[in-house]
């Protein structure tokens, strides 16, 4: 699965989402090599950039060329939790099994 | 280092009463425009990307990170920190900061050890609110050393 974290100019606020994906990953006892993690700017994010693009709320109209279900928003950029709770619903909804089966139902 | 970029030099805490969000960024950009680290060019920058994207810069209850493209107006890594006691409006009432982070990155990796480090700091609640409750960039310091 793809994943990637997208902001305005690719250098900062997507690296730091990224980061926090990977250890939420590691967290939930997944193999990081199932994933392909990539940070981007807006003008890269195309439709077959990923299978999830995550992104700053406010950001989300620039991200109007992309599928509405392939868009997680995230109101808080340094929420680590957020970031779990929306990449564990994405996991559930893939049946990827993970440590924390949370969201279910 | 986290505390190689941001430290007694680079850190600023003022009352920040009637500033605007424009003028906090630039606040918080004078030590690397003293320094040599980036060009007036480059605080522009940053301020003209809030103005045509919004506050997507506000990464968090009373957080900013100000940063753009280096577009030549960045002559290395470096980052800075303005603590303003009130809080200002970044935009609207919405985006309340009192914490103006700046970053100036050179290209795409060689800054990510130090936005690890402060991914590291900010997504533990206890750091945010030590640096909020903190009076003097000696103490922001202090704080940040602890996290290395």
């Amino acid at each position: 699965m793809k994943l990637a974290a997208v902001c305005q100019s690719g250098l900062g606020t997507s690296f730091m989402v990224q980061m926090n994906i990977q250890n939420t990953l590691e967290a939930e006892g997944l193999n990081l090599e199932d994933f392909e993690l990539s940070h981007m700017d807006v003008g890269s994010a195309t439709p077959d950039a990923a299978d999830y693009f995550f992104i700053e709320s406010t950001l989300e109209t620039a991200l109007s060329n992309l599928p509405k279900e392939k868009i997680v928003l995230l109101n808080s950029i340094i929420d680590a939790d957020e970031t779990k709770r929306k990449l564990n619903e994405i996991l559930d909804k893939n049946n990827i099994l993970h440590t924390e089966e949370q969201s279910k139902g | 280092m986290l505390s190689d970029l941001l430290n007694e030099k680079t850190i600023t805490v003022i009352s920040g009463y009637g500033l605007s969000w424009e003028q906090a960024i630039a606040t918080a950009s004078k030590p690397l425009l003293d320094n040599g680290t980036i060009q007036h060019g480059y605080i522009e920058s940053m301020i003209n990307v809030v103005q045509r994207e919004g506050p997507y810069i506000n990464i968090g209850p009373q957080i900013a990170l100000a940063h753009s493209q280096p577009d030549g107006n960045v002559n290395r890594v470096g980052m800075a920190l303005l603590k303003t006691n009130d809080s200002i409006a970044l935009t609207s009432q919405d985006h309340m900061i009192n914490l103006w982070f700046v970053l100036a990155a050179i290209d795409s990796t060689s800054h990510l050890e130090s936005i690890k480090d402060l991914t590291k700091l900010l997504t533990n609640s206890d750091n945010v609110v030590k640096l909020l409750s903190a009076n003097s960039s000696e103490d922001i310091f202090k704080i940040i050393k602890n996290v290395n």
